[in-house]
């Protein structure tokens, strides 16, 4: 016994021993951008930098709330994500539920389309993207990432919903159905519920990648009020003489906390979600 | 059962996929063969110009050459770092949820915000890097990271294979937790040391997974965008430019709108190749 426990330490101190470089330049960014977001503007400023502050200004974080106009860009960030996510899911679940229950003739060529379009970045279409916009007479607007951001994730949320929706059994729908319920009863009372986990998943990596979008949101937002969160910490650094680094660092981190913690509680959803194509 | 009813089901999101991705497209193959003043406003067809026009400028050439380097460095540079990990990850030993955890943070941070972070890291006078770097004894005096593109691009590319490694490392522990284990009690009981053990049963096993890492990574890779634009916009010079910096600045900055649709419609091109191949492994994976 002892000597099997004194294995697994062994291997224990080798495992983490080899992870610990990586683990380090994992690690950095993240502590640069906390220890310079609760330092005092003049030690932010000063050569040779040290790790710790000579006191922890939590002020900063509301300085920065108020000097960045943070609040407008927030709202604005969660009402991009927020409906572009609803969206997304409003057309992918009908397709997905489509694909993961019925043959037909289209669905092949409908799936190889689906793949194309996960693989194209806005980048690589940003001119074509941003007269699109002109022309709907939306530049400047937040609407337009709404309608983008949809049309951008729709491939990914219809390949994960149908891939969770094969794994809920038919009969469960087709028995209501036998019993008398209308095609949308049985859906919207026995399929929907048994679905809402795979749903909820689908949502948040939509969600995130809203949230997260840079292109887009650089080429087509102009004024202040209309930035989402990217787009307003990208400001604070882009183009400018002095840049306020405690404020951009407490902003990147606030930025980042709402994505972090769904990602965060999603990754082993997500590990099995890649491998096996399915989860429960 | 109505026989359309399937066709009624996708409608909806083929309508809007197509009109937010395939009107772009069919905008950009247009411009792209038209000439098209700064404002945007089409004076005229004239064939494949912009295509002569941008093949013909060395700052694009540069920048097509720099986009192998950057894709072929960060997709190698990850996949080489990412085995390993993924290896370790996948042995039991004390902690290693902690560990897991820990080699999935670059994935939660967007690539905007990470590269803003490392962008004042790296800040030649006031940053932690040479600060932290100089404590250890590794350099003597500070150096300007991102003033030149020498040490500019490859810590770029650094970055590039930092924030790549945790979704790759996803799709390997996913291949190597299907790898039975009495495969390596029979490879024991044989007298195979580790390296054999990895050469012979982890290696091939996990060869259709690196694949899929591969090509999805090159897709990822080929088109990212915030890392060199937000630490460096393709700078000093023109140095660290890769296509889609390049694209960006051609039609946003110089209003050269039917040559950026140009370079738009290569890329897109390559894309549809990389893409074929995935579509390929897929459909393979399926059968």
């Amino acid at each position: 016994m002892l000597t099997k426990m004194n294995k697994k330490t062994k291997r224990s101190i080798f495992c983490w021993l080899a992870l610990s470089p990586i683990i380090c330049v994992i690690v950095f960014p993240f502590a640069v951008m906390f220890f310079t977001s609760v330092k005092p503007r003049q030690e932010v400023f000063s050569f040779p930098p040290t790790w710790l502050p000579s006191q922890f200004v939590w002020q900063n974080y509301i300085d920065m709330w108020q000097a960045t106009k943070f609040s407008d860009a927030l709202i604005n960030s969660l009402y991009v994500s927020f409906s572009a996510t609803f969206i997304t899911l409003l057309v992918a679940i009908p397709a997905a539920y489509a694909l993961a229950r019925y043959h037909f003739a289209a669905k092949s060529s409908y799936r190889l389309f689906l793949l194309i379009t996960q693989m194209l970045s806005p980048i690589v279409l940003v001119i074509g993207l941003f007269r699109l916009i002109v022309w709907l007479g939306l530049i400047d607007s937040v609407n337009s990432l709404v309608l983008i951001y949809a049309g951008f994730n729709i491939a990914f949320a219809i390949w994960m919903l149908q891939n969770y929706f094969h794994t809920i059994p038919k009969d469960l729908e087709e028995s209501a159905w036998m019993e008398g319920a209308s095609f949308l009863q049985g859906l919207t009372k026995v399929f929907l519920p048994m679905a809402i986990p795979a749903i909820a998943v689908t949502a948040m990596f939509t969600f995130i990648n809203s949230w997260n979008e840079f292109v887009l949101a650089l080429t087509v937002l102009r004024t202040e009020e209309n930035y989402t969160l990217p787009i307003q910490v990208y400001s604070l650094v882009g183009g400018r003489y002095t840049i306020e680094w405690h404020h951009v660092m407490a902003a990147a981190l606030v930025a980042s906390l709402p994505a972090a913690i769904l990602f965060s509680w999603l990754q082993k959803k997500l590990v099995t979600g890649l491998s096996s194509g399915a989860v429960k | 059962m109505n026989r359309n009813l399937p066709l009624y089901l996708i409608l909806p999101s083929l309508l809007l996929a197509l009109f937010v991705i395939s009107y772009p497209l069919y905008e950009l193959i247009n411009l792209s063969l038209s000439d098209v003043n700064r404002f945007g406003k089409v004076r005229g067809y004239i064939g494949l110009e912009n295509f002569t026009y941008i093949f013909e400028d060395p700052l694009f050439i540069d920048a097509a050459l720099r986009t192998v380097v950057w894709t072929v460095a960060v997709v190698g540079g990850t996949i080489l770092f990412s085995i390993p990990i993924a290896v370790i990850l996948n042995t039991e030993f004390h902690g290693r949820g902690i560990a897991r955890t820990i080699l999935m943070l670059p994935w939660a941070i967007s690539l905007p915000m990470t590269a803003i972070v490392w962008r004042w890291s790296l800040n030649g006078e006031f940053g932690m890097l040479n600060a932290s770097l100089m404590n250890v004894g590794l350099i003597d005096s500070p150096i300007v990271w991102l003033a030149q593109s020498a040490t500019a691009f490859p810590v770029q590319i650094g970055l590039g294979i930092l924030v790549s490694i945790p979704f790759t490392i996803t799709i390997f522990l996913g291949g190597l937790s299907s790898i039975p284990l009495d495969l390596y009690e029979a490879a024991k009981m044989d007298g195979a040391n580790a390296w054999q053990q990895f050469k012979r049963i982890t290696y091939p096993l996990l060869r259709p997974f690196i694949n899929m890492a591969i090509v999805l990574n090159v897709i990822y890779v080929f088109n990212s965008f915030p890392i060199i634009w937000v630490l460096t916009q393709g700078g000093p010079n023109n140095e660290t430019d890769i296509l889609v910096t390049y694209l960006y600045k051609q039609a946003f900055s110089f209003g050269h709108i039917g040559q950026a649709s140009a370079v738009s419609i290569a890329m897109f091109t390559v894309l549809l190749i990389f893409t074929i191949f995935y579509a390929r492994m897929v459909m393979k994976n399926e059968k």
